[in-house]
This record gives C-alpha cells, sequence and structure tokens, in this order.
C-alpha cells in the first residue's frame, strides 16, 4: 500500500490545474487522430447532457470548429430539451451540426414494438398509446445483494404501477432498446466516413468502468477523451470550457425511456458526488472505515457498495472486451 | 427440505458451471462469485418455474439470497405463508 498517499477527504477529486489537464486531453486528442486514426476531423454525438457537451467542447479546441460536426440524434422518446441544449451548445463553440431522427431506423427495427411487447406481458394494464414507462433499480446499494431491475409504468392519472422484471422481459427490453444506441453509431459513422474524420466517444470513467454503455452502441467509438474522468470531473471541465449552464444545470438522465429517469434510479443507485468519492476510495484501496468516516455512512456500507463496484466491474467486462481471436 | 435443498444445489451448480459437490449449504454464491446479477435473475425465474414462489422488491435481501441454506428458508416460509 502506498503510505504516502494522501488522506481520504471530499477534496480528493477536485482539479486544482483545470487547464493543464484540458490542454493534456487536448493534446492527446490530436495527436490520436492525426498519428494513430490518421483522419482530419472529429463527429461527436450532442445529446445537451453533461458527458457528449464537453467531449464537444473538447474537440472544438483540439480541432477548431470547423473540422468538428455535432450531430443530433432524436427519436419518438427523446426529451426535446435535449435537442435543445445540443443546439445551444453548437452555437456557443460555432460548429455546423445536423439532426438525424433516428426513429424511422428504429420503427424498422421494431424497437419500440418489441420493447412494449415485453412491457405488456409483465404489467397487463400497459398502454403504450398512452403510458410511460422506465426501468429501474429500486434496491439500496448498501444490501449486500445484486442488483436487479424493475419496470415502472405510469398511467395518465398518475397511477404508478411497478414489478420487478423476470429474466426474459428485462433481457427483451435491454435488447430492444439497445438498438436506439446502436443505430445513433451506424448514424455517426456514416457521417464520419463520407467526411473521413473520427468519431469521438463520450462516456466518461464510470460509464466506461461499471458498464454503463451499449456495446457496439455509445460505446462504439474511435477515441474516448473523458473516459477517464470522473463525472463531478467532468463538471469542473464543463465550467471551464464554457458549456452553456442550462447543460450543467441538467440533470443527468438516460433520454431512453418514455418516463422521466435519472442515471441514478437508472443504474448507479448513488448520487454522483457520492459514487466518484467511493469509488475513488475502492480503485485506489482506502479502508471501508477511513471512507465510512468522510462520507457520513457506516463502515458496512461502505464494504457493501465496494462489493456492489466490484461486482459491477465484473459482471460488464464483457462489454468492454474485444472480439476474441 | 433435503429435496429443495438439492434442487437448488443442483440448479446453481449448473447454472455457475461448477461441480455439485462444489457448493456448501453456507457458501455465499453472489460473493464468492458463482452468481451475477443475471445469475440472481434466473435463480427467481427458477423459484418461479419449480417452487411456483414469487419474489417481490423488499424480498430481496441477502438474508433470503446469499446461500442455499437462505434460498431453502425463503422457499419454505413462502410456501408456508401461501399454505396459511
Amino acid at each position: 500500500m502506498n503510505t504516502n498517499r494522501k488522506p481520504f477527504s471530499k477534496d480528493i477529486l477536485i482539479i486544482k490545474n483545470i487547464e493543464e489537464v484540458c490542454e493534456k486531453i487536448i493534446t492527446k486528442l490530436k495527436e490520436d487522430l492525426k498519428q494513430k486514426l490518421h483522419r482530419r476531423g472529429a463527429v461527436v454525438g450532442i445529446s445537451g447532457g453533461i458527458d457528449s457537451s464537453v467531449t464537444f467542447a473538447l474537440a472544438v479546441k483540439a480541432f477548431g470548429s470547423k473540422n468538428v460536426l455535432g450531430v443530433m440524434l432524436p427519436e419518438r422518446d427523446s426529451s426535446p430539451d435535449s435537442k435543445m441544449l445540443a443546439e445551444e451548445l453548437a452555437v456557443k463553440f460555432s460548429v455546423e451540426t445536423l439532426v438525424e431522427n433516428i426513429t424511422g431506423a428504429l420503427d424498422g427495427f421494431n424497437c419500440y414494438q418489441r420493447r412494449d411487447e415485453a412491457i405488456a406481458r409483465v404489467v397487463s394494464e400497459f398502454d403504450p398509446k398512452v403510458d410511460k414507462s422506465k426501468i429501474e433499480i429500486k434496491q439500496d446499494i448498501a444490501k449486500n445483494i445484486p442488483a436487479i431491475f424493475s419496470i415502472t409504468v405510469i398511467k395518465p392519472s398518475g397511477e404508478v404501477i411497478s414489478k420487478l422484471l423476470p429474466a426474459r422481459e428485462y433481457l427483451q427490453i435491454v435488447a430492444s432498446s439497445n438498438f436506439k444506441q446502436r443505430s445513433r453509431m451506424s448514424m455517426l459513422y456514416y457521417h464520419a466516413e463520407r467526411l473521413h474524420y473520427a468519431v469521438i466517444g463520450t462516456p466518461n470513467k464510470h460509464e466506461v468502468e461499471q458498464g454503463f454503455f451499449v456495446k457496439y452502441g455509445d460505446g462504439g467509438a474511435d477515441v474516448m477523451p473523458i473516459g477517464h474522468l470522473y463525472k463531478t470531473q467532468v463538471y469542473q471541465l464543463a465550467k471551464y470550457l464554457g458549456v452553456p449552464q442550462g447543460i450543467i444545470d441538467r440533470t443527468p438522465t438516460t433520454d431512453t425511456y418514455t418516463a422521466e429517469q435519472t442515471q441514478e434510479d437508472f443504474f448507479y443507485q448513488l448520487p454522483f458526488e457520492t459514487m466518484d468519492l467511493i469509488w475513488y476510495g475502492w480503485e485506489n484501496n482506502y479502508s471501508a472505515s477511513e471512507v465510512a468516516i468522510v462520507m457520513d455512512k457506516t463502515k458496512e456500507e461502505i464494504e457493501n457498495i465496494y462489493k456492489s463496484f466490484e461486482r459491477k466491474k465484473k459482471t460488464t467486462e464483457y462489454l468492454r472486451m474485444k472480439p476474441i481471436l | 427440505m433435503e429435496n429443495i435443498k438439492e434442487l437448488v444445489r443442483e440448479y446453481i451448480s449448473g447454472a455457475a458451471l461448477s461441480n455439485l459437490g462444489d457448493i456448501k449449504d453456507d457458501t455465499l454464491i453472489f460473493e464468492s462469485g458463482l452468481l451475477d446479477s443475471m445469475g440472481l435473475l434466473f435463480l427467481i425465474e427458477f423459484l418461479k418455474d419449480k417452487f411456483d414462489v414469487e419474489v417481490v422488491d423488499d424480498e430481496l435481501n441477502p438474508s433470503n439470497f446469499e446461500s442455499i441454506n437462505s434460498i431453502v428458508d425463503f422457499i419454505q416460509n413462502k410456501v408456508q405463508s401461501k399454505i396459511k
């Protein structure tokens, strides 16, 4: 164990030399594009979320606004805020954008129909024409048991029906929803190839390491410049790079299901500020007792959260694997 | 009870691709990495198909699922409460 390391504290992840960190990422992006990828510009899918906005801003700083294309990829279930915020971002950085609505492609895959059929098998009262739905983890992360998803249906009257998802239906809902990320990836590569650009991926460190991405969907990109940054650090960069305040203030959502759904409810089970610090403690071998005192939790809670991180990292290894040759 | 226990052991060893004898009654099946979250989901499906036991959100506790012993107790309690 490294005995010279800093004592665990709530400030441990704050980037002190933000300019230097940004410059390092920008320099590496330029090198990767020219020396490894041999491309002449960058395509970034922009969703109005914090990660894609920071990635986009870094790409503009690296390659110049004339060599970056921002692509908005809304579909039937997307929040209108996503497009509005993405447009604001593009205007701020003077970058050309395109809107590619992927609803037709998703209809072609029967994405919505396959998802709604699975939901209706679990919640017989589900009416996809008027009801909203989402999947979420309702368990406490501090319980030492793997996470299981529930389906929640919200009727127009406000009535909420929530049930644990059986394996078959869970897998069908996820598999059909993943058409969205994979269709977006296809469209981004279409534009990248026609322009001889590279696709810049937007996942942050948690998404990469906890497996909160779709294999060959948003996980399909040529380079991921913020893949090593904690979410709170992404926010720090956003402020420094001048990302519009509306994007910084927006609660991170999946923007995948018809009902409002935060990333915390869907996957992480912890607020970002808390998760970042405990993840840092876990990966840097800080003892549960040391982290518990700072985070105002019990040692047992931290131990169970550490175990949950271990499980997530292990069960999502498949997503990060390259094809086996 | 022995029958239930052996059925559960057989299921878990099959799902985990491990030898029957390697899984003791008190082996912690998630901590030891025998089953992951999808494994738990398929286990819940097995309990429904084999014993007509339905699991609800509040019952997803380590005390009900962490080992063969705890799963067998959980099944028995659910079956008993159905009979009552």
